[in-house]
This record gives structure tokens, sequence and C-alpha cells, in this order.
């Protein structure tokens, strides 16, 4: 009988043991950080790059979906923006609030990046920008719970006039101040960011800026533009802008007879090329576009050893999405890395250090985060600058660099110590825009 | 001297003529819309993205099935056509004695379903035909010859346009129906076969311009949002259902776009425009070429 009651005993002191551990592993099994990403899916910025940024931040998250980090599950709750920035608004808040997601991550487009930087800084909740690179995001803010790993706007703009700041009389056989530039943007955050930098640049570097000018990118005709700048004759034209205002204006400066030495874009539309190859043709060769750069082009044997199997996971799985791409944009591989930075290095912190996926726990997490040169995917190391700093939230460590696209092939040019090739400058002779 | 010179030089003959190029693609986008406004009395909101839809199908027989453009043209003309008058059968008809404001909303839902169509269908890319027509260069000037031949279909349709409903049995009647919807019936018309017909050629139109438009711009989804309210606009400024009034306002806009483009920023071209619309409202609300009562 005593024998009975004392099997009993362990028999019910098994199952509460074994209900308990069954309790615990659940518990931590519900562990989840729920992730709001809102990319453009559809509208004029989806097929302007959005969607690749998106396809890279998903190859990511799905990635991490399977493995989980330090204990937690990912779950991604995808919101398209529409390409406007009300809805991108409208998306984040009710991502956050209804939805109940830890934090919000993507943003390919600067206009939306200003407001709804601001909105979810109101409601003290995490932001992981990937894409967007507009200056006036963080400037003067004062954000605590917005960060950007990605180049802005201005050094975008820096970049390339040093390039041309650089090369202006080895290439044009011109003084600086004889080389005519001009400096036309989409008239949104992004292209006035970018055009404050290359003004700043132009002036740093002593170009006479021969003309600065906005437009929409929505506008039916840029031909009036393009009378202006061929009355302008600039050597460089430096220009911002989405697609398909970069097919129009070029294919009206082709019938109107446009000339010039060099065309510098600034990364949105100039990132993909396949785009402007279907639009332009052969006169896609030799556009310059400053971006960070593409994974796949970034120098591997400076980089982290764990990041090269990461990127060619990365090129694998786009491949599959989209096979048959020439050249993969680098919108693929800065949605991509710059996700890869939260994941990898910033949520296990917050959940080790930090005790968890709250903002605060977010927070002081990014704010740690001391990624050195070679660190990332994208080449840049991450640092940001912290309160009290004008861009408090933004990467102090990255930089975009110059790539030029000659015979289907994108090759950095500068800055020097990433240049894989020899720049051609000015338009070679024959080309349909050169002027020589 | 050199200050006349300075402002009246070559490039402003250029941006002049590229003026008149581009008031040729907004009159013939317009032309249509004209149509359907001064006939049926209803507002398809949704009209440019029946341009959409016909710049897809130009896009997809000449670059995925090599049909010659010439022959793709007139399958684009009447596939629109087609539409045109689908779109009246399904949502115009049901709502004609609704009040307008049904009737708006109707149309503007399907500029959401033919955008959302689009979207899902053909994805989000922007799609380029891969047509470069040559360029006519005159000494420093040079013109699109994609443009000229939007003048020229927008100047001829208008002629043809006008002759038809002139000069035919149909287009007497479609002009009578206009100016009275009721009477009509009771004196025998078939007013339903009118206005079948009256959106078929609307829709036809639309097409036209959607053979020549997929020549100098990308298509995408979304491009009917470029050139949606501009024509509106210019269909109210020319009088609604006056197509000279209307060929005229698109010439007007067209230059005020490109002449204030010119001597400011591009933006003030439209800024400049808009004003003159709002102003034109004010001083002849029924249109540039209305008589004054």
């Amino acid at each position: 009988m005593r024998l009975r009651m004392a099997a009993r005993l362990v028999r019910g002191l098994v199952i509460a043991i074994s209900a308990t551990s069954l309790a615990v592993a659940a518990q931590a099994q519900d562990k989840k950080i729920k992730i709001g990403v809102v990319f453009d899916l559809t509208g004029p910025l989806a097929g302007g790059g959005s969607e690749l940024g998106y396809i890279g931040a998903k190859i990511i998250l799905d990635h991490f979906a399977k493995t989980g980090v330090e204990g937690y599950k990912i779950e991604a709750v995808y919101a398209d923006a529409q390409s406007k920035p009300d809805i991108a608004i409208n998306e984040s808040v009710r991502l956050l609030e209804q939805e109940k997601v830890d934090m919000v991550l993507g943003f390919f487009s600067s206009a939306q990046c200003v407001p709804v930087a601001a909105r979810v800084e109101q409601l003290k909740k995490f932001m992981w920008m990937t894409t967007c690179i507009s200056s006036a995001v963080f400037n003067e803010k004062g954000y605590k719970y917005v960060f950007r790993p990605q180049a802005s706007g201005d050094q975008f703009g820096m970049m390339t006039m040093d390039f041309i700041a650089q090369n202006a009389k080895a290439k044009f056989d011109k003084e600086p101040k004889d080389l005519r530039v001009a400096i036309i943007h989409e008239d949104g955050a992004y292209g006035v960011d970018v055009s404050k930098g290359n003004e700043a640049g132009a002036k740093k570097a002593g170009f006479n800026v021969v003309m600065k000018e906005g437009y929409s990118a929505t506008a039916p005709d840029l031909s009036a533009l393009v009378t202006k700048l061929k009355r302008a004759k600039p050597d460089v034209i430096f220009h911002t802008g989405y697609n398909p205002d970069i097919t129009l204006l070029l294919r009206q400066a082709r019938e109107q007879g446009l000339k010039f030495g060099a065309l510098m874009g600034h990364g949105a539309g100039y990132g993909v090329y396949e785009k402007l190859k279907e639009g332009m043709g052969a006169d896609a060769t030799y556009i310059f576009n400053a971006d960070p750069i593409s994974i796949w082009l970034a120098n591997q044997k400076t980089m982290d050893p764990k990041l090269p199997p990461v990127i060619k996971m990365v090129g694998e799985e786009f491949d599959k999405i989209r096979p048959g791409v020439a050249i993969r944009s680098a919108h693929v591989g800065i949605g991509a890395s710059n996700t890869y930075v939260f994941m990898a290095d910033v949520l296990p912190r917050a959940i080790k250090k930090y005790g968890g996926v709250d903002p605060e726990a977010l927070r002081k997490a990014a704010l740690d985060t001391d990624i050195p040169e070679g660190g990332t995917m994208l080449g840049f190391g991450v640092k940001f600058y912290g309160e009290g700093s004008p861009m408090a939230g933004q990467n102090e460590r990255s930089f975009p660099v110059v790539i030029q696209y000659i015979d289907d092939k994108s090759s950095v040019v500068w800055p020097k110590s990433q240049a894989q090739r020899e720049a051609v400058l000015p338009l070679p002779k024959g080309t349909t825009y050169s002027n020589q | 001297m050199q200050a006349f010179l300075d402002v009246f030089d070559i490039y402003l003959l250029e941006a002049v003529i590229n003026g008149i190029l581009l008031g040729g693609v907004l009159a013939l986008l317009a032309l249509g819309l004209n149509l359907i406004f001064g006939v049926i009395d209803v507002t398809w909101i949704c009209y440019a993205e029946l341009v959409m839809i016909g710049m897809y199908a130009m896009y997809f027989m000449v670059q995925y099935y090599g049909v010659s453009y010439f022959v793709a043209a007139p399958f684009t003309i009447l596939l629109v056509a087609i539409l045109g008058a689908a779109l009246h059968y399904l949502v115009i008809a049901p709502l004609l004695t609704a009040p307008p404001i049904n009737q708006l909303l109707a149309t503007g839902g399907v500029l959401f379903v033919l955008q959302s169509f689009a979207t899902v269908a053909f994805g989000i890319d922007f799609r380029n035909l891969g047509i470069r027509l040559p360029v006519l260069a005159l000494g420093d000037m040079n013109f699109s010859y994609a443009r000229l031949l939007s003048f020229l279909a927008a100047l001829v349709g208008m002629v043809a346009v006008y002759l038809f409903m002139t000069r035919t049995f149909t287009g007497t009647a479609i002009r009578a129906i206009s100016q009275d919807r009721q009477i009509m019936a009771l004196m025998g018309v078939d007013t339903k076969r009118i206005y079948l017909i009256t959106s078929a050629l609307g829709g036809a139109l639309a097409g036209l311009a959607a053979c020549l438009l997929v020549l100098q711009y990308d298509v995408h989804p979304f491009v009917g949002l470029s050139f949606g309210p501009i024509t509106f606009l210019i269909c109210v400024l020319g009088g609604l259902g006056n197509f000279i009034g209307g060929f005229i306002a698109a010439f007007v806009f067209a230059e005020i776009i490109s002449l204030g483009g010119l001597f400011s920023d591009l933006e003030w071209g439209y800024v400049l425009a808009f004003a003159f619309f709002i102003v034109m409202m004010f001083i002849r609300p029924a249109g540039l070429l209305a008589r004054r009562r």
C-alpha cells in the first residue's frame, strides 16, 4: 500500500516537473520579436528600387526566422507604403499600435522617412531605417529611438563632387574653377538633400555651378529643363532622381541634342541598371552612380570572414526570386546588409545585455554598436552618433562609393582605396551625349 | 541688344516649339475625354488608366510577341475602344440617372481597379517599348519625332472627330443627345446605342493616345497619375465638350509650362499653368471659347 502511494507520489512529481518544464519551454518559445517592415511594393517607387530593398531585407529576415535570435522567434509583418508618405505614416502607426510590433524597419523613400521618424519617435518606439538617405531625418532633431546605418544624402552629393574634383585636371584638362557643373534633382527630401551635398562639394572644389534646379519626379515633361541645360553647357551633370523621371530626362536629352562630359547619378533610379539599360539601351554605358557599394562588389578579403557566406546566400536567394538579372542592384545588398547588422549585432545585444526587445533595450543596444570598417557586407563600419550630436542616430562610419556602368558591368571607380578600375571620363567621342 | 539676345535666343524658339509639341500630346489625351464629357456628361476619372492599359497592350504585343508596331497599333485602338464600351455598359449605364457624385465615385473606383489590376498582372516594373525614333535637327534645335507624331495625330484626330460629329448622322445624333438627353429618346433615337458608340469612340481615342505615348514614356501601373489631372484641367479650360476649345487649351497650357519652365524653375511653369487655370475659371468659367452671356 505504502509502496503504491510512494509510486503515485513519484509519478505525480514527475508529471508536475514535466509540466513545469514544458511551461518554461513554452514560455521560451513564446519569446519573440515582431518586426514591422515597411517598403513601397506598389506605386512609382516600387519599381524605382524599393521592391529590391524589400527583397534584400526579407531574405535576411527569413534567414533569421529559421534560427531565431538568442531564443527569440522572429516574426516579420510586412506593409506596403504605396509610394506615399501619408500611407507610410499610417502603416507604421498601424503596425506599432494594432499589430503590436516591437519596432519598424525598412523605408526606401526619404520623403517617407522624415515624417515617419518623427511619428515613431513621438510614440517612443524603435525604428531602424535601411535605405532612405535624407539628412533631414536626423538633422538637429535629437531623436533617441531612430537609427540608420545607411550613408546620408549629403555624403552622396559630396562624394561625386570629390570624385570629379580629383579628376578635373587629369580628365577634363580644366582647372576646377573652369569646370562647368549643373546640379539637377527631384524636389523631394531625397533630391534636395543630395543636391545640398553637391552644392557644398562644388563650393569646396571651386567649380563653376552653371545651373541648379529641382523638378517634380512625376512631371510629364522635362523638355524645358533640357533646353536650359543646353544653354548652360555643363561639363558634368549631377543628377538625383527616381525612375521613370531619369529615363524621361535622358530620353528628352537625347532627342533635344544635349551634350555633356559626364553624368553623375546618386542612387535610387541610378542604382537599378536593368531599368536604365531597358530605357536607354547603349546610352546607359558610362553613367556614374553614387551608392553604398554593391555587396557583390565589396572587397571580401578585408571583410569579416563570417560575411562572405551571407553575401553568397543573399545572391542565391535573390537569383531564385529574380532569375537572369545582369547586374544585381545595390538596393538588394543595402536592404540585406543593413537588416543583417540589426539582426546579427544589435538584437542579440539587446536581448543578452539589456534583457529584451523593448524600445529602451533596442536603443541602448544600437548605441553600443561599434563595428569597424569591413564589418558589414557594404564594407563600412557602424557606430551611431549619440545623444547631443546634431545627427544623433546616423551612422558616422558609413560612406557611399562611385561606380561606373561599363559593358553591362558595374565597377567601383572612387574612392581610390576601393577602386576596381580606372573611370572612363569624359564620355568617349561618338557616344550619344558626348561633348567631345 | 545683348540683353535682348540673352533672352530671345535659339533656345527660346526651341522651348516654344517644344511647348507646341507637348501641346500635341495633351490635346491628344484631351480629345477622347472631351467627347465623353460633352456627350454622356459623365466624368471618366479613369480615362488616363485606359491609356495605361493601351500602353501595356502595345508593349506586350511589340516586345513579347514581336508584332510590328504598325500592326499592334490598330489592335490596341480596338482593344481600348472595347474597354471604353465595356466601361459604359458595366459602370456608367446603370448610373446614368444617378447623381453626378455617384458617377464620379464609380469611375474613380474603376481607376483603382485598373491600377491594381495592372500591378497584379504586369508587376510594378517600368517597361520601355525600346523603339527609338530619330531626331529632327534644325541647326542647334532638335525635336523628337515621337512628339511630332503625337502632334500630327492630335491634329488629324481633332479634324476627324469634328467631321464625324458634323457630317454624319451618328455624329449629329451624338450632338443632339449632348444637348438634350431626354428628348432624343422621345424622337426615336436609340440613346443606349449612341452612348455605347460614343464610349467606344472615346476609348479608341485613348487607344490612339496610348500608341503614341508609349513611344515617349515608360509604362507602369501609375503612369496615368502624370497625365490624368492635367488632361481634366485642359478639358475644363477648353469648355466641356468643345473640341476646338480643348485643342487650344492644351497648347496654351503646354506653352505656359514650357516657357514658364524656361524663364524660371520648371516647377514654376506648372504653378503658372495652374494659376492661369484658376484665373480663367473666374473670367471664363464655361471655357476659353465660350460665348459671353
